[in-house]
């Protein structure tokens, strides 16, 4: 189950792995993302902290990480296809061992704090 | 279009130099490079391609340009003329100073011009552009606290109305940037400022007349403010077009200036530069100026240096034509004009702004030189974007304002029609926005797909970023 | 008085009275009334006839040459009629930064095939619109290519303004500068312990000589560190390029395609660079793309790196740049071609070998015994400014005194054999 930030970030447990991503409100701030600066896989990210960001034309989006941990993965096809960094359910990187931030939000209380 | 280099034929050439009367001098063949690729064509070739490429440009003498920020004034001609002088244009500047005291007279001349204007004591025309200003007024703000062993003064204020150059330009010196929050009628919110500035303020950095066209009411208490917690005070000279003769920042309280002479000064803005961004200072300051300096003694003009100087922030004396341009400017108006430019600045920005009041204007009372417009209410309504007004304004032969700027006001369409513009150029922008606003409601879809009359409609930026192609 | 102004008295009247106000001081009411100046201390305004004889007495008040063998950073180049005409055209001139592209079509395209033109020279992957003058070019290049060592290393025959305004640049960031000594005007990097994030070099230095780059990038590519290259660019139409020779980036002034010496400004910086650097560039990008209905289109592009977007976390506060004097030499360059650019080099070269063998005869040696392009030094002990003072008496500006002993001449395709069997006589007769 997706938990959220209050600086519209997504992250998402699933075997023992967090998924990170961006949330659609997020993505339409942003508008049609064109460059990726993705995180170095191993790096170390911690929560709360920028770790990567996301580009359209006339804005940059810093991407503040959900939880802290090594960056385990990131979504590759990205490099090529940065715009679906903007769609529902795609992560943008992996964090093994994760420790979660505190104050993360369910999905209708995230909704709920975008009124 | 194609470009020049899909144009060139194997073998053409425009120009040959004349030929060598000494003997050719040939290098050793392992230095040399080959498969050197640059355009090959014939000067009438040449002439027709940027013929073409100027007539898919857009000057000032092409139509109404009322770009906020950016002071759009007319460039006269009779300027480029004096720069063109074979005195100025072939001067080399490591000639011995002695011999180029026509130079050095512009420099001191136009130097002591702006402290007038600006009522400062000392001035650089070094920096090359407005940017290139503050980030050398910057570089003096942090020698003179170091030069008074106040080592902790690690913080520039900036308000959140600011051009991007200013935070950018205040990072380049080593401090680090404190937003501060602006009232909604684009002025310095006090409490605000109060709770931030310290110890640890080296400086505030104010545009005033700030980018929302409103002068700044409480600046003497701002000063105060910042000058009692030992910071100093930065004047962006963006916006001077719309005071120069009415008032001076050095009354205002502040201690450091940057003008833009290819904005306030009539200098041609070139397609982007070059420009030329003097800085001017208090005497407590003037030390640190940049290198070199133009000093006078009884044998007439030379060049001098400081001890404590940050520096050279460029190569010789920075952008000299463009300083001249300036100055020409300058003597030609003379005191009464200069004054008369700035209030017919503010008399023709007030009236546009009066006569399209109707139209989401931002902020009450009267404006400065430059008034905003906030599109949202017509995005709300019609779904037409203050992008497609813009591009509406193409087709209807005027240039858009600035746009989505400043980023505290939504859908944000920045006006600055400067004094050189006519009344009927402004009656017919009036009526040239009512119409579309008009069509906003009826047609919307006709703004969402402008400009019509261009040679290109709207580029896709977004692929450009994406994948991009950045040379032939 | 000109004021080009286009407002009429009765026509400002009007207006007044449409805001309902009666003086346009009521404009002025958020300004203090402390702060109000009655009168302006600025002398009064003159009519166009006045001013432009004004300007040319100042004019009259520097000293014009017969032959000019002063370079140092300002170069004096024949510049073909049809670049400044085509330049001077009021599109060119006076148009903004093109932020709306369909209206500027036609300078972003220019700019385009001005930074195609800078690739090709340098045989680097992305060149920038422009910088202020190579001075800051490579300053912002040191700063761009600086990273966790924090430390530049750079040796001292490179250009005097260029080393002092890097200084500047990198001081303000906290960035170490180490100037290396070049014994025999030469520079030489040792092979390790530099601890550098980056080189900075000139081929050819500010002694005109050619130096060994492939080495020295060779040596600090072996140490991690990037390798920035300046150098006047017309000796890339004879040389191999900083990108052949492996460099990371290449930056220098390019006043010298068409660009009046104008007593140092405006000149023109470039920057061009391998690939990997061109989302950390500073300053503004010309891209290609299309319109809806697919026509080629051009865009200032990556605009993420600048500070309108990214502002205190951008890659340069770079705004405003020299986009005129690039359209200048985009079009001094097509204009002169490969062939015609590479004959301008080979006799400014020609002429200098001339000269410097010349000299050489009547006295005043070759300071350093390195190949040159088309500056190199002499020296005569105790005569430098001596052999100055003498030129200049005869309407000849000699090369510039380095110090009691040495001198830095240059020659273009500007002086001939006359000019300078002429020098060669005044040394001559001076020694």
């Amino acid at each position: 189950m997706k938990q959220y930030t209050n600086t519209h970030e997504w992250v998402e447990l699933l075997e023992g792995k967090a998924y990170v991503g961006i949330s659609a409100h997020a993505a339409e701030e942003l508008g049609e993302v064109v460059y990726v600066d993705l995180p170095s896989v191993g790096a170390a990210v911690t929560a709360g902290e920028p770790c990567c960001e996301l580009e359209s034309v006339k804005a940059v989006a810093e991407v503040n990480s959900p939880a802290s941990g090594i960056v385990d993965a990131v979504n590759e096809q990205l490099a090529d296809s940065p715009e679906k960094a903007g769609e529902e359910g795609v992560w943008i990187f992996a964090i093994a061992s994760p420790v979660l931030a505190e104050g993360l939000m369910s999905e209708a209380e995230y909704l709920a704090s975008l009124e | 279009m194609k470009t020049v280099f899909e144009k060139s034929v194997k073998g053409r050439c425009g120009v040959m130099p004349a030929a060598l009367d000494v003997e050719r001098y040939d290098f050793d063949a392992d230095r040399l490079r080959d498969g050197l690729v640059l355009p090959e064509l014939s000067e009438p070739e040449v002439a027709a391609h940027y013929t073409a490429l100027s007539k898919r440009t857009f000057g000032v003498d092409d139509g109404f340009y009322p770009l906020g920020s950016c002071t759009m004034k007319y460039n006269p001609k009779l300027n480029e003329e004096i720069a063109a002088l074979p005195g100025f244009r072939d001067a080399h500047p490591l000639a011995r100073a002695d011999k180029m005291q026509g130079s050095l007279a512009v420099i001191d001349t136009l130097s002591a011009y702006l402290a007038g204007i600006t009522g400062m004591d000392a001035v650089s025309l070094q920096p090359c552009a407005g940017a290139h200003g503050e980030f050398t007024a910057m570089l003096m703000v942090h020698a003179y606290h170091r030069s008074r062993g106040d080592e902790g003064r690690t913080k520039v204020l900036i308000p959140d109305s600011a051009h991007g150059t200013n935070p950018a330009s205040a990072a380049m010196a080593g401090f680090e940037v404190v937003t501060l929050a602006s009232a909604p009628d684009g002025s310095i919110d006090l409490a605000d400022l109060r709770l931030k500035v310290g110890e640890d303020t080296a400086a505030l950095m104010l545009t005033n007349p700030s980018t929302l066209g409103k002068f700044e009411k409480h600046v003497l208490e701002v000063a105060d403010i910042v000058h009692e917690a030992g910071g100093l005070m930065y004047y962006d000279g963006a916006n001077l077009n719309a005071v120069m003769g009415v008032v001076r920042p050095g009354d205002m309280g502040f201690d450091l200036v940057h003008l833009n002479l290819h904005k306030t000064f009539s200098a041609p803005h070139g397609g982007g530069g070059p420009g030329a961004g003097p800085v001017c200072c208090k005497a407590e300051l003037a030390a640190f100026l940049p290198d070199p300096q133009v000093v006078r003694d009884k044998k007439g003009f030379r060049f001098g240096r400081s001890d404590w100087s940050v520096g050279r922030v460029s190569a010789f004396y920075g952008n000299f034509g463009v300083c001249l341009k300036a100055l020409a400017y300058i003597v030609t108006l003379g005191g009464k004009g200069l004054r008369a430019a700035a209030e017919t600045a503010v008399l023709n920005a007030n009236y546009l702004r009066e006569k399209i009041s109707y139209f989401y204007p931002v902020g009450e009372g009267r404006c400065m030189h430059e008034f905003v417009l906030s599109m949202r209410k017509l995005r709300d309504e019609t779904g037409v974007t203050a992008l497609d007004v813009a591009k509406g304004l193409i087709d209807r032969g005027i240039h858009p304002p600035t746009m989505y700027f400043p980023l505290i006001v939504e859908d944000a369409l920045m006006f600055e029609p400067t004094e050189t513009a006519s009344k009927e150029t402004l009656d017919a922008a009036a009526a040239a926005l009512k119409e579309i606003v008009d069509l906003a409601y009826t047609d919307p879809a006709a703004l969402h797909s402008a400009p019509h009359n261009t040679p290109v409609g709207r580029p896709d930026e977004a692929g450009a970023a994406r994948n991009p192609v950045v040379k032939g | 008085m000109a004021d080009y102004l286009s407002i009429s008295d009765s026509e400002r009247k009007e207006m007044l009275n449409f805001l309902g106000i009666t003086d346009v001081d009521d404009l002025y009411a958020d300004v203090p009334m402390a702060l109000r100046r009655k009168k302006f201390a600025l002398a009064e305004g003159k009519s166009q006839q006045e001013v432009y004889n004004a300007f040319k007495e100042l004019a009259a008040r520097n000293a014009t040459y017969r032959s000019i063998f002063r370079g140092a950073g300002s170069y004096n180049h024949y510049i073909p009629s049809a670049v400044k005409s085509l330049a001077s055209r009021e599109e060119f001139l006076t148009a903004y930064t093109p932020y709306q592209p369909e209206l500027s079509q036609g300078i972003l395209q220019a700019t385009f095939e001005f930074q195609t033109m800078m690739c090709n020279l340098t045989g680097m992957d992305v060149a920038t619109a422009s910088h202020y003058s190579g001075a800051t070019a490579a300053a912002e290049a040191c700063v761009m290519c600086a990273g966790a060592a924090k430390k530049v290393v750079t040796f001292a025959n490179v250009n005097p303004d260029t080393l002092e305004t890097v200084r500047t640049y990198l001081e303000a960031r906290g960035i170490a500068l180490e100037v290396l000594p070049a014994l025999d005007g030469f520079a030489f990097l040792p092979d390790e312990g530099t601890g550098a994030d980056a080189v900075y070099i000139e081929s050819p230095n500010y002694y005109g000589i050619l130096e060994d780059t492939e080495t020295v990038i060779a040596s600090a590519h072996a140490q991690g560190a990037k390798v920035i290259v300046g150098g006047n660019p017309l000796a890339l139409a004879l040389f191999k390029s900083p990108g052949e020779l492996g460099a990371d980036v290449a930056v220098g002034d390019a006043q010298p395609f068409g660009i009046p010496m104008s007593f140092g400004g405006p000149y023109l910086g470039y920057m061009a660079a391998k690939k990997e650097f061109m989302r950390k560039l500073p300053g503004r990008i010309v891209g290609e793309t299309a319109d809806a209905e697919g026509r080629r289109a051009f865009v200032l592009t990556l605009q993420t790196r600048e500070q309108h977007i990214r502002r205190e976390k951008a890659t340069s506060n770079i705004c405003s740049n020299q986009a005129h004097c690039a359209l200048t030499a985009a079009v001094y360059l097509s204009l002169l071609g490969p062939e015609g650019l590479k004959e301008t080099a080979i006799k400014c070269a020609s002429n200098a070998h001339y000269l410097a063998a010349a000299l050489a005869g009547v006295g005043a040696k070759l300071f350093y015994e390195r190949e040159f392009f088309h500056e190199f030094v002499t020296i005569t002990p105790y005569k430098a400014s001596a052999i100055a003072a003498a030129l200049e008496k005869k309407g000849i500006l000699g090369g510039l005194p380095l110090d009691e002993h040495r001198i830095l001449w240059c020659c273009t395709e500007c002086v001939g054999k006359a000019d300078m069997d002429e020098v060669v006589k005044t040394v001559e007769e001076t020694l």
